[in-house]
């Protein structure tokens, strides 16, 4: 009876030590992780409407139509948030639009620039006209580092991925193409498709991939830019 | 007394070493049903999965789906409803 009493509490203090292990396991999360993001300065805002002071009132409709200018500014994915497992290295650091009104809002950069990006938005001023720095390299990484999204799911995201960047490749082999909606939508779905993913097992990720949405988005519609990635 | 404590080490041994199999089980579930998700093929939950061999595997959702999951030679993840 007795070593039924002690078998019984070990089988117990095991049970709850294993328990007590799984709930740890399901917790971790790269919390110590920087966020791709600067500072808390309106983080899910791009410029809805940014005023274009500069722009030539004589443009013609033709003008109007290039990518450059049209594709980061879109006010239709303003709100909803997304995401994109970003293969490209370059550092990307989002500024305020130029004066004039070809310049876009964000400016690829061939080296990681730490020192710039905090200083690119000011945590105290929500200027609408400013962006919200990205890494893409970061980004890159801490999607290859998060557990929230298993191997064979990342994988299938990769194949993704790689497929719309092919998709951006063919069209830029003719020129002055601009990226067509079905494009844009298939960036969406794919957004969406990593942010359901992370959104409740990498938050911080999730958040910092939703609010470089514009950005990520910028760099391929624009294929001066895309050409550089 | 040594009998009884192997009987109890051995005991202790197994939960501990069956606690973490249950929960890479329970991880390779949520990577396959996130894959078929990905695909646009329809899994509520996974019920059971049985590896094929590397990076292959056959899974059934509780709806009673079934599928092939794995990696063909290009790199690619496929999904194949059974």
């Amino acid at each position: 009876m007795r070593r039924m009493v002690v078998a019984g509490f070990l089988v117990v203090l095991s049970v709850s030590g294993c328990s007590a292990m799984k709930a740890s396991d399901a917790g971790s999360e790269p919390a110590s992780r920087t966020g791709a993001v600067a500072p808390a300065s309106a983080p899910q805002s791009p410029p809805e409407s940014p005023p274009p002071p500069a722009a030539p009132p004589s443009a013609p409709p033709a003008a109007i139509a290039t990518p450059a200018v049209t594709a980061p500014n879109t006010p239709a994915v303003g709100t909803a948030p997304s995401s994109s497992p970003a293969k490209t290295k370059p550092t990307l650091v989002a500024r305020p639009p130029a004066p004039a009104g070809t310049a876009p809002a964000a400016v690829v950069q061939s080296k990681p620039q730490a020192s710039a990006a905090p200083a690119a938005v000011p945590a105290t001023s929500p200027s609408p006209q400013s962006l919200p720095s990205l890494n893409l390299h970061d980004l890159e990484q801490r999607l290859r580092d998060t557990r929230a999204i298993g191997v064979f799911a990342k994988l299938s995201l990769k194949n993704q991925v790689d497929d719309l960047l092919s998709a951006f490749r063919e069209m830029y082999r003719v020129p002055n193409r601009r990226p067509p909606a079905d494009l844009r939508q298939r960036y969406d779905l794919l957004m969406l498709k990593v942010l359901s993913l992370l959104q409740d097992s990498d938050p911080p990720l999730a958040s910092a991939i939703a609010s470089s949405r514009e950005a990520i988005w910028s760099i391929l519609a624009d294929p001066d830019k895309f050409s550089k990635i | 007394m040594a009998p009884r404590l192997s009987a109890a080490s051995l005991t202790i041994a197994a939960l501990l070493i069956g606690a973490p199999v249950l929960a890479d089980d329970a991880g390779l579930g949520k990577d396959l049903k996130a894959t078929i998700a990905l695909q646009g093929m329809p899994c509520n939950e996974i019920a059971t999965t049985k590896q094929n061999g590397d990076s292959d595997y056959s899974a059934t959702c509780k709806d009673g789906n079934r599928y092939h999951i794995f990696v063909n030679a290009q790199g690619r993840v496929i999904v194949q409803k059974l």
